[in-house]
């Protein structure tokens, strides 16, 4: 019975370690940036495919390659919001027509990335096989790849706490998130506050992308399957929270983890059901305000 | 009234210059094949036939053309083939517009198949409507038996279920002793028929099934299926489903260090992208196939043509050489009928053999006849997914029990 606890747990916070990765950057981006990042996936996707092919090329370890792919994405989107985004914030009246015009712009982003890497990368199937041992805990079997990833995924979300906690800078990005204009007249530059928070988050969506592709094959039009569970995951746990999306990363795959348990083709509504729920009763997610 | 004579003569002369400037036009002019396809060039199921028909279409057109064409007995010469793609994104609406598009505005010559087993459903009453032959190559199912009868113009080249994968794999396994099988398979219409022919071909040759999951498919986490798999003690595991479940199901499974005596799984394991995932691990696992390169001279010519000096990511044992065959048919039955008229077409397709990369091939009631597949059920050994079955097909003996998976767990 206690194995049996211990499985289904461990398996929640073995998925929700993923979830969490991947909705913390989008929750960055919504949250502080004020950009619906549509096309967060494809960030994801393309994390994934670096990590691929530079484990498949040049053998580079897996775990490696985060540190190659992640400050490439970074920059990348960096100058996206520099580039992209400074203009569509520059032309608009407020901060919703902001809103609106991003949500569109990363639509277009999403077809844009996805269909360059079909052209680059083709679109069959890629898959690799890394760490596919077991690991024996507590009489429970799990895979060691997996393992490895929940273990990534709460080294680097608590890293990226802590940096938003104690440096100037992160203190910076949540004086930002709170409110940009204030944050403004105290001296923060926030045309750089929000351009360095879509980095970090396509910083995420690589790192989450790099981790994902040890355990699941990955083809260049997986990213809106992830877009959508990161939306589900940010809106759990509150728009402007990024420990909320931890939470509720975790809160959905552990949820995941008992229903799949009980009947695997019931975890998706679960997902939906939760989501509902939570609406309802509170709509501004688990540490939304 | 001589005037009206020679008024008439030149009008005369005018109208039959006309008529047979017309017929020339028609009959002589014609300069090449056009043939249309609603393809997803991007969207999610790009990433099937990326790697199912495109490659074989491409290879096939391109040494079709370097021949100077397809022999046309109506026009006297050889018309070499242009193909005309529209990408239908994966979206099934999208691709019944364009199909209609391409007959009804394009007018093309001939219409080449769409991908996948639900826009098999959606086409092929399109393409029968307006008298198209439609040779198809992703996708087949049970229930399009049922539909051929009322589809003249449709003919379908893959093989599937209960033609006659799951009775020649009920079979193998029975005659080694399996006694129980575990399924797992996609809640989808591919997973449902697979697993419904399961639970038919089975039992029949003795083997009980003590376990049956569906799975959805967004599921990402195998861990708790193959726990309970494990747990039941069966002697198969199926996994009837896409890459995206049969690739992480196979990883769990090895991590998870369960090791029945049969594993099979697909459409996935047919696939160099899964021996290239897994490497020797995969040694033993079973899938659905059609062919092995040591089977015959055409088989060797066929994975020379098709795989030589490239990635082995792009290999495909079962349907590559269905689709290969399918366009040989359709290629021999224009030549045979001298013309493009699809009616006198299909009337070949339907009654005649042709020679293909199979050997003999021909259509029975719309569909490759099962006598002609020179396989049904493959096993990875020694880094060659060989034919195991049907026995008289064989390029290798069924090795069962699979041995273990090469990496122990760590505990």
């Amino acid at each position: 019975m206690i194995t049996t606890f211990l499985d289904i747990v461990i398996s929640g916070l073995l998925m929700g370690g993923i979830y969490a990765l991947i909705a913390v950057g989008l929750s960055l981006q919504y949250g502080v940036a004020r950009v619906l990042n549509i096309s967060h996936g494809e960030f994801i996707m393309i994390g994934a495919f670096g990590t691929y092919i530079l484990y498949k090329t040049a053998g580079v370890n897996p775990i490696l390659t985060l540190a190659i792919c992640g400050p490439v994405l970074f920059l990348i989107g960096f100058f996206l919001y520099k580039t992209l985004f400074k203009i569509l914030l520059a032309f608009s009246d407020s901060a919703e027509i902001f809103e609106g015009k991003s949500l569109l712009a990363s639509f277009g982003l999403l077809f844009i990335i996805q269909n360059i890497a079909i052209l680059i990368w083709g679109a069959d199937i890629k898959s690799y096989s890394f760490l596919n041992i077991g690991v024996d805990l507590g009489g429970a079997l799990f895979p060691a790849n997996r393992m490895v990833t929940l273990l990534f995924a709460v080294v680097i979300s608590m890293t990226f706490y802590l940096f938003l906690a104690f440096t100037r800078m992160g203190k910076a990005i949540r004086a930002a998130a709170q409110n940009p204009r204030i944050a403004g007249l105290m001296g923060v530059n926030i045309n750089q506050v929000l351009a360095l928070c879509f980095g970090f988050g396509a910083l995420m969506a690589s790192f989450a992308g790099g981790l994902l592709s040890m355990c699941y094959p990955i083809t260049t039009t997986m990213g809106m399957e992830y877009t959508v569970i990161a939306i589900i995951v940010v809106v759990l746990g509150g728009l402007d929270s990024i420990v909320g999306s931890f939470i509720g990363g975790f809160l959905l795959g552990i949820v995941g983890s008992i229903v799949t348990y009980i009947e695997p083709g019931l975890a998706l509504v679960a997902y939906y059901a939760i989501f509902i729920i939570l609406l309802l009763v509170r709509p501004t997610g688990i540490l939304g305000k | 009234m001589k005037n009206k004579v020679f008024t008439g003569l030149i009008m005369f002369v005018v109208v039959v210059l006309l008529a047979v400037g017309f017929y020339t036009t028609n009959t002589f002019a014609k300069d090449k094949i056009v043939v249309g396809m609603a393809r997803p060039l991007s969207g999610p199921m790009a990433t099937i036939g990326d790697s199912a028909f495109k490659p074989i279409y491409d290879t096939w057109t391109d040494e079709v053309n370097a021949q100077g064409g397809i022999y046309v007995k109506e026009y006297g010469k050889k018309l070499p083939i242009e193909l005309l793609i529209y990408d239908d994104k994966g979206d099934l609406g999208t691709m019944t517009r364009l199909t209609e598009k391409l007959i009804v505005k394009d007018k093309v010559d001939f219409l080449w198949p769409s991908c996948g087993t639900a826009f098999v459903f959606a086409q092929a009453p399109i393409a029968n409507k307006h008298g198209y032959v439609l040779i198809t190559a992703e996708g087949g199912a049970t229930h399009v038996k049922d539909m051929l009868p009322s589809l003249p113009y449709v003919f379908v080249s893959l093989s599937f279920s209960d033609w006659y994968q799951i009775p020649v794999l009920a079979e193998l396994l029975g005659e080694k002793g399996a006694k129980t099988a575990y399924i797992t398979f996609r809640a989808d219409l591919f997973g449902i028929e697979y697993s419904g022919v399961a639970g038919i071909e089975f039992p029949k040759h003795g083997i009980e099934i003590i376990g049956l999951n569906s799975v959805p498919p967004e599921t990402k986490d195998f861990a708790p299926i193959i726990k309970k798999a494990k747990a039941s003690g069966a002697d198969v595991f199926c996994a009837f489903g896409y890459p995206d479940l049969v690739l992480p199901a196979t990883g769990t499974s090895m991590a998870l260090d369960y090791n029945p005596k049969a594993w099979i799984g697909g459409p996935a394991v047919n696939f160099g992208f899964y021996h290239t995932t897994f490497g020797p691990a995969a040694e033993g696992v079973l899938g659905f196939t059609t062919f092995a390169c040591s089977q015959s001279k055409a088989a060797q010519t066929l994975c020379d043509k098709l795989y030589k000096g490239k990635p082995e990511e792009i290999n495909d044992w079962w349907g590559h050489p269905l689709y290969w065959a399918g366009l040989e048919c359709w290629k021999q039955a224009i030549e045979k009928a001298g013309t493009l008229d699809q009616k006198v077409i299909r009337e070949v397709l339907a009654t005649e053999k042709f020679n293909t990369v199979l050997g003999p091939t021909w259509f029975e009631n719309g569909l490759m006849a099962k006598e002609c597949h020179t396989g049904e059920i493959g096993q990875w050994q020694k880094g060659i997914f060989e034919v195991v079955g049907p026995t008289k097909n064989a390029t290798a003996k069924f090795v069962y029990p699979k041995s273990i998976w090469p990496a122990p767990p760590k505990k």
